[in-house]
This record gives structure tokens, sequence and C-alpha cells, in this order.
């Protein structure tokens, strides 16, 4: 297993916001030929910094907590640490399997059962059907749905996706996990289950990145935190000074 | 650069990088090429669960419309019916399987909006996963083919090999046509309409229900028919007919120029992507 490591140089991230105005191919081609067009051919099409020159540095074994207003960036950053996003300036290299944990409905077929998704998601994670088919128990176990898993999962509540999603995400032996705080769907047996696998992840020195609005969950997991304001971040603290930063 | 374990990105920019990157894509989606197929298979398998007849509801209707359409043409137009109803059947069969590809191919990205935005897949594998999604239902539709051919005894003057050549350049040009479709549609909403628009305009254009026979002087814009030369370097072989040699010439350089010019297009937009969705 090779160490997992995240490091981001100067990551900045613009991206364009596409209004309707700009994905309305009458309008863009009105503005295209439009004599002296002085607005401009971005009309309708805003560019956003996301992320602004955000440098970051994880070892194994560092449980990253990130927290800072809605839109300030979050969600963004592990979008980036994910591979989806592609900087505009500056650099992410990330060592390690990276599973990320953001989206509920991430190759979540609602029409098709329990079993089949958990098969779904294992492939895009990048195991093989026999890997899946090898796991299949335990992370049925895991899930605790029990004969639910036979049924569509569009019949499951949101906790139950959750526990899902959760166990079949974290089955992949990941090095680096990136998660949204959706942590908090499941119930309480969920959670404690959830914070086991999480420690496990610890235990093989893997990295956790978390963002959240809670207190609590954050001293839970993590060691460290950053804190993102309007795309900037801060330095990374220990997660003592989680006072000091919140209050910065 | 980009293993299972390692994940580099950075904001170089510049046509050569652009390309690079385009290329890489391509090939770690060749190197995943499994999970376009179980994503094409789970599709399939999705869209007709708990139906009866499963895919083979499509291979029906259009088992129909052959049938229909064989007989009332033939006996409007006098033609003999053993000519005529397998011409029209593997018409209809395999310009199906082209509109599909490129219809759905609007599709490609925007469906695959979730997973895009969390992982670090290659956008290939989605093109690849509308391409055999497409290849899985002409398997179902080969029954009609078959059905056809060995009913009207045309097997004996078919050459399969030759079809087969055809039906890899036709996926060759729908699956460029279809990924030019899926980016356009990401970024405009409009365009799978006018896609939509243009391929049912291009089936009636094209000779799939009709015979081309007496053109005359009107033979240029048949040549010039993308379309027709898609269908004949099929239909033709598999009926027992020669494939003119410039229909190669076009398939050849359609696919090649295709290709490039989307290729770079893909280059140019492949980071945007995620965010036109």
């Amino acid at each position: 297993m090779t160490t997992a490591s995240i490091r981001c140089e100067n990551l900045t991230l613009r991206f364009p916001v596409y209004g309707a105005d700009a994905k309305s191919l009458k309008k863009a081609l009105a503005r295209a030929v439009s004599v002296g067009g002085a607005l401009g051919r971005h009309a309708g099409v805003t560019d956003v910094t996301a992320l602004n020159g955000v440098n970051l540095e994880l070892k194994a074994g560092d449980r990253l907590g990130l927290i800072g207003h809605n839109g300030s960036g979050k969600t963004t950053l592990l979008r980036a640490l994910s591979g989806a996003y592609e900087p505009d300036e500056g650099t992410i290299d990330v060592h390690g399997r990276i599973a990320a944990l953001l989206d509920l409905s991430l190759g979540i077929d609602p029409t098709a059962t329990g079993y089949e998704n958990i098969r779904l998601r294992g492939r895009i994670a990048g195991l093989s059907s026999r890997e899946i088919e090898g796991k299949m128990d335990e992370i049925a176990e895991f899930t605790g749905l029990g004969p639910f898993l036979a049924m569509p999962v569009k019949t499951y509540s949101a906790g139950m996706q959750g526990r899902l999603a959760f166990a079949s995400a974290t089955a992949v032996e990941a090095d680096v996990l990136l998660m949204d705080e959706w942590i908090a769907v499941g119930d309480s047996d969920f959670q404690k289950m959830a914070h086991k696998r999480l420690l496990k992840l610890v235990e093989r020195a893997g990295i956790l990145v978390l963002a959240t609005h809670e207190l609590p969950l954050l001293k839970l997991y993590c060691n460290k935190v950053m804190r993102l304001e309007g795309g900037v971040a801060s330095e990374v603290v220990d997660i003592r000074k989680v006072e000091q930063l919140l209050a910065a | 650069m980009d293993t299972a374990t390692h994940m580099l990105r950075t904001g170089r920019r510049g046509a050569l990088f652009q390309l690079q990157m385009a290329a890489r894509d391509l090939r770690n989606s060749f190197a995943r090429i499994g999970l376009a197929w179980s994503l094409a298979t789970h599709d399939v398998a999705s869209r007709y669960r708990g139906s009866v007849l499963g895919p083979f509801w499509i291979t029906l209707s259009m088992g129909l419309m052959v049938v229909g359409i064989g007989f009332l043409y033939a006996s409007l137009f006098n033609l003999p019916l053993s000519q005529f109803l397998p011409y029209v059947a593997l018409g209809i069969v395999f310009f199906g399987v082209m509109t599909g590809t490129i219809n759905e191919g609007c599709e490609t990205f925007v469906q695959a909006s979730g997973m895009l935005s969390q992982t670090a897949l290659p956008m290939f594998t989605f093109v690849w996963r509308t391409v055999f999604r497409n290849l899985i239902n002409l398997a179902h539709h080969l029954v009609i083919v078959v059905g056809v051919l060995v009913f009207y005894g045309m097997w004996k003057v078919s050459n399969p090999l030759l079809a087969l050549i055809g039906i890899v350049l036709m996926l060759l040009n729908a699956s460029w046509i279809s990924l030019l479709a899926g980016i356009a549609s990401a970024r405009y909403r409009d365009i799978p309409q006018i896609v939509i628009s243009v391929m049912q305009f291009a089936i009636f254009m094209t000779p799939v229900f009709w015979l081309p026979g007496r053109f005359g002087e009107h033979q240029i814009y048949l040549d010039l028919n993308p379309f027709y030369h898609l269908l004949q370097a099929v239909r033709a072989p598999l009926m027992g007919e020669p494939v003119l040699p410039n229909t190669y010439v076009v398939l050849v350089s359609m696919a090649v120029i295709g290709w490039l010019a989307t290729f770079l297009i893909f280059a140019r937009t492949r980071r945007r992507i995620v965010h036109y969705l």
C-alpha cells in the first residue's frame, strides 16, 4: 500500500456559472452575430473564484476538518481533491486510493436493488466484479439492511440510502476518504458502526477530509482543522485551536 | 501520472498539454473498458427491469415496423416482397443503431453528472457506455436480421465479413458524432432537440424505406448523404450487393476527419464539461 498524502499548492479554481441565458444556443448565436457586442461574449456566464490560492499539505494519519460558511468552497475543495475539478492555477497531488462520499446519489440507481447498487458503486470505485462478490457479504452485513438489499433503492429512506452509500464506498480499501457532512444521516446504531470504520481507516494510516458545520462531529473525527472563507483558506491548525479559528 | 493510487492535477495550460490530457483520458478509458461495459449492461438491465421481454420489446416494435412498412411499400410500389422486406429490415435495424448512438450521445455527460463531479473517472468511459448500450441493443435486433436473411434465403449470397467491416465503420463514425453531440448538449440545452430533428429528417432522406432506384440527375444528393454511405456499407454486403469503393473512401475519411476534429474539441472543452453540467 502506498503512503497516503495530499498536497495542494496555490490551488486556484475558477468556474464559469452558466446561467439559463448562457445555455441557450439561440442567445449564443445572437451574441455572435450582433454588431459590436460591447456587452461581451460572456453575457450570462459569470466567473466565480471558488478557491483562491489554497495551500494544503496532509500526510498519512491526518484527519482534516473543513469549516466555513455555505458557499465558502468546502465542497469545491473536496471535489477538486477527488479529481473531478481541475485547477486553474496550482497543483493538486494526491497519493492513495481516493473514495469520495460527497453525494449520496453517486452511481445509485433508484430502480435497482441494493445489491445491484453495491456492485455498481464497487465497479465505479475500481473493483473487479470478482472482488465485489468477495466483499459482498461483508458490505451487506455492514449496511445492516438485511432483506431490504434485495429491494429497489427507491423504497429506502434517506438514512437507509446513507447506510448503503457509506458501506459500499468505504468497502473499497480507500486511503483517502473525502466526506461531505451527510454522515449524520444514519441512526445512532449506524453512527457507531461508521465511527468504528472511520477509526479503522485512521489506523490504516489513511487520510480523512471532512467538511462539516457541526463542532462535535469535527472534534470526534478530526485532529486538524482548516477554515475556508470565500475560497481563501486559513492555516491548517490543531483541532484544539478550533475555537480560536472560529473566532478569527 | 494518473494511476489508481496517484492523482496529479495541475493548472497548466496550452494546446499541447490539453491534447496530452485528452489522450490520457482516452487511454484511461481503455484501461478501464470493463467499467463502461458494466455501466452499459446495467443501463439495459435497469431500463427493462420487470418487463417480460426486456430489450426484445424494441426488437418486437422494430419487427412490427419492418413487416408493416415492408408489406405496405412493396404493394404500393409493386416491388417483390422477397427483395424489399429484407431491404427494409436491414435498413431499419442498422439505421436505428446509428440514430440511437447519436441521439443518446446527447445524454452521455448530462446523465453522468453525478459521477463526473466527484470522481476522477475518464470522460471517455461514458462515451463508450453509450456506444456499448447501443451495441447490446443491436445484438438483440440481430434476431430480425438473421430471421429475414434466412427466411428469404439471402444468407446464401450475403457477405458477413464485409458487413462486419461496415458495422465497424458505422460505429466509428457514430461514436464521434455521439461524443460531439454530448459535449454540445452539455453546454447548450437546445442541442438534443436539434440532433433529434436532424436524425428524424435523415431517416426519411436516406434510402431506408425506399429504393434509391432511378435517381437520375439527383443522384448527387444521395452521394452527398453520409448516412446513405454508412448504411450501404452494412446493408449492401448482407444483401449480396457490391459496395461502391467511394463509399469506403467517404466513410474512412469521415471517420478520420471527424475524430480528429472532435478530439480537438474534446481536448479544449474537457476540463470544462463538468462545469457545464
